[in-house]
Parts: structure tokens; C-alpha cells; sequence
């Protein structure tokens, strides 16, 4: 057997594939043939370390991008599309917030007298909206007016009034000081507003606080302090 | 082979589970059959999608009656292996003598690492350089015999060429392989 046999051989006889008669052949040149014994013996230490080979493992992300790759994505089902869609309005913060937005909304529209029982369809118009604020604007702004000249008519009133008291008192003693002494010491002053008193002046003040409770009384609850003035 | 045939009927019915069963079951085998053809970890982690996406394609071309799921997927490996070695082939010329970055990064140093498990890695590396310098021809045949346990029929089939063909070139290989082996660590033991 030649050398060169033996290395095409070398396979078959490592792995057991030859019959006897051959394999003893073989045998029989590498007991006299060192250059094939150390060509087998190679053959051999490369058979162990392939055996040792340890596979390697593939990295762990190779087969999720390998299904990314073919069939994509994993479609989430209802449940978890559902979950996915309310996770963010879940949140402590959210609720807290719509629960303090409803509550301002709800003290708003108690303020302005908004009852949600009798909401229509039409209060929900933006231009209505916008006719309700300017039309209440407008009354509040008449209001005020109006608040501003009935205090100026009480305040004059009541200065009227308090005028006509105070004066028999002041004109008393004037009037009993001639029948009994000298009118000289006496202060000399000027007109006064007592002596300006005339019965068409009464008359006068009588009329303004009679104007005064009718239009009172015609305003209703809204100028109860006008009223409570009148004397 | 019964069970990978289940897996393909289902994955054939539109299941997705079905393939990442399959997908499982067979990627540690694609991924070091790549990392023996190419000797580098990244190139193996993408000729293995590749591998993979190319099955996922052709899945309805497989015939039971041929043969094993086993056998055809490495066909389909092989071939794939075999093209890009082609279009390759002049890029790996130039960096043949170039190390994986890959292996290097996620290899720790010695020191940290146990003797046995430097030595496994040493082993590991001088028989990833001794096949690199083989022959494709050899190189296949080689891996598909001693690194995935084909037999010689099946790595026929997988080659497309008679099982004489693949016998010699095992054979040859092997010495080849062995001579290498011999050399590096000659020069290694001084």
C-alpha cells in the first residue's frame, strides 16, 4: 500500500468504514511507515478537537429581529390595544386634573346661574354665548348707574332732611330773645338755611322721597340699601 | 423531522407562533454553520437573518418527500453561504488577515476568564484559522460533516454533487485541515 493510499483512506479508516482485509493493510503500513502514522495521528487530534468544539450560541436578539424581519411586528390584541389607548388618561395626574377642571366648571357655572338641568341645545351656540355676556354686561353696567345716582339722591335727601331738624332747634331761642332783652350779643350771621326754609322747599323734599320709595319699590330687592335710607 | 414537519404545515397555515418554533429550534444550527463558513460572528449574525429570510420566502417550495426539513434548510443555508463567498471573495482577500472586531469586544481578557475556557477558546479560533484557509469546496464539506453531523447522503443532497465527491473532498480536507492544525501549533509550542 503506498502512501498515498493511505491518505485517501485515512477517512474511512478513522471512521471504521473499511472492511477487515483493508483496514489490516492499512494497519500494516503505519506500524512500518512513520511519516503516515503522524499524517493519522494529525487526522486524529482533528477529529478531538472538532469534537471539543463547543457551537457557539447565537446572540439573543438574532431571533427576535429575525421575526421582526419575516413576519414583523406582533399585532396586540383588542385587550391590549384598549389598555394601550387609556394608559395615559389612567394616570393620577390626568384624573386629578379633569376632576378639578369639572369642579371649577361646575362653581362657575353655579356663579353665573347656570343650571345644567335646564341647559338646551341652543345654549351651547356660541353666538348665544357671546349675546347672553353682552346683554349682562349692559345690565350690570346699568345697574352700577343706577346705584350711583340713587345714592346721590339719598345722600341729598338725607342732608335736606337733616337741615329741616336742625332747624326749630336753632331758631328758638332767637325767637323767645326779643321778649325778654336786648337782641344786641346775639351772633349775627348770615342768611342761614333754616331761614331759607319755605313751605315750597318741604314741599320739594317730600316729592324727591316720594320719587324715591316709588322707584325703590318699582327696582324691587336690588336697591334695598336705597330704601332702608329713606326715612 | 415529525416535529419540524408539524411546525412547517402550521407556519404554512398562517401561524407566526409556528415559525418562531422553527425559528428556534434551528438557529443555533444555521448561525454556527454561517460562523464556520465565515469565521466572523457579525457576518454570521446577518447571513443568518439572510438565511432565515430566504427559508421564510421559499417555505412552500419545501417537499416533505424529499427529505428532512433538517437537510433542506441546510441546502438553503449552503447555497446562500455559497453566493456570498462569491460576491465576497475579493473584499476577503484584503482583510483576510483581519481580526472580528465582534470576537474581539465580546471576548474578555484572559485573566478574567477560567484556563478552560481560554483554552476552549483558543481551540476554537486555530480551527476557525485552519478552516479558513481551505478551499469553499473543502471548507463545506468539512463543516457539514464534522460540525453538523450530516451524514455523507444527506451532505450530498445538501451539495448537489455524488457522494464519492464528497467523501474525497472530506478526506482531503481533513489532512489539509490536519496539516494546518499541526503547523499552528508547532509554532505555538515553539
Amino acid at each position: 500500500m503506498t502512501h498515498l493510499e493511505i491518505e485517501n483512506l485515512a477517512s474511512d479508516y478513522l471512521e471504521g468504514q473499511l472492511n477487515v482485509l483493508r483496514q489490516a493493510e492499512v494497519e500494516r503500513h503505519l506500524a512500518a511507515c512513520p511519516d503516515c502514522r503522524d499524517l493519522m495521528a494529525g487526522v486524529r487530534r482533528l477529529f478531538e478537537l472538532c469534537q471539543a468544539a463547543e457551537p457557539l450560541e447565537p446572540p439573543p436578539w438574532l431571533v427576535p429581529k429575525i421575526l421582526r424581519a419575516t413576519v414583523g411586528e406582533r399585532k396586540p390584541g383588542l385587550g391590549e390595544r384598549l389598555i394601550a389607548w387609556f394608559r395615559p388618561v389612567l394616570q393620577i395626574r390626568v384624573v386629578y386634573g379633569v376632576a378639578m377642571a369639572v369642579f371649577s366648571l361646575s362653581m362657575i357655572a353655579n356663579v353665573a346661574g347656570i343650571n345644567l338641568r335646564h341647559v338646551k341645545a341652543e345654549d351651547l351656540n356660541p353666538k348665544n354665548w357671546i349675546y347672553q355676556a353682552n346683554r349682562n354686561g349692559h345690565l350690570m353696567l346699568g345697574r352700577a348707574e343706577k346705584y350711583y345716582y340713587d345714592l346721590k339722591v339719598v345722600y341729598e335727601i338725607e342732608s335736606r332732611l337733616r337741615q329741616l331738624r336742625a332747624q326749630p332747634t336753632d331758631e328758638a331761642p332767637r325767637r323767645q330773645a326779643p321778649a325778654g332783652g336786648s337782641t344786641e350779643g346775639a351772633p349775627v350771621s348770615g342768611p342761614s338755611l333754616a331761614s331759607n326754609w319755605t313751605p315750597g322747599n318741604a314741599f320739594q323734599v317730600n316729592e324727591a322721597a316720594w320719587n324715591l320709595r316709588a322707584f325703590s319699590a318699582r327696582d324691587g330687592g336690588g336697591h334695598r340699601s336705597v330704601r332702608s335710607t329713606i326715612p | 423531522m415529525e416535529q419540524d414537519l408539524q411546525l412547517v404545515k402550521r407556519c404554512l397555515a398562517g401561524e407566526d407562533s409556528a415559525w418562531g418554533d422553527l425559528l428556534r429550534t434551528h438557529n443555533r444550527k444555521v448561525y454556527n454553520l454561517c460562523y464556520r463558513f465565515t469565521g466572523r460572528t457579525g457576518e454570521a449574525e446577518d447571513l443568518t437573518q439572510e438565511v432565515f429570510i430566504k427559508i421564510f420566502q421559499t417555505l412552500r417550495t419545501y417537499d416533505a418527500d424529499q427529505g428532512a426539513f433538517g437537510t433542506w434548510m441546510s441546502r438553503v443555508a449552503r447555497n446562500h453561504l455559497v453566493d456570498h463567498y462569491r460576491r465576497t471573495r475579493k473584499e476577503r482577500l484584503t482583510s483576510s488577515l483581519e481580526e472580528d472586531p465582534a470576537v474581539l469586544e465580546e471576548t474578555p481578557s484572559s485573566e478574567e476568564q477560567p484556563l478552560a475556557q481560554v483554552e476552549s477558546r483558543e481551540r476554537r479560533e486555530m480551527l476557525q484559522a485552519a478552516l479558513d484557509r481551505l478551499s469553499p469546496d473543502m471548507r463545506e464539506a468539512v463543516i457539514l460533516r464534522d460540525f453538523q453531523d450530516l451524514d455523507y447522503d444527506e451532505i450530498a443532497e445538501v451539495l448537489g454533487v455524488p457522494q464519492g465527491t464528497v467523501k474525497s473532498r472530506i478526506n482531503r480536507g481533513r489532512l489539509e485541515l490536519a496539516k494546518v492544525i499541526k503547523r499552528m501549533e508547532g509554532v505555538k509550542g515553539g
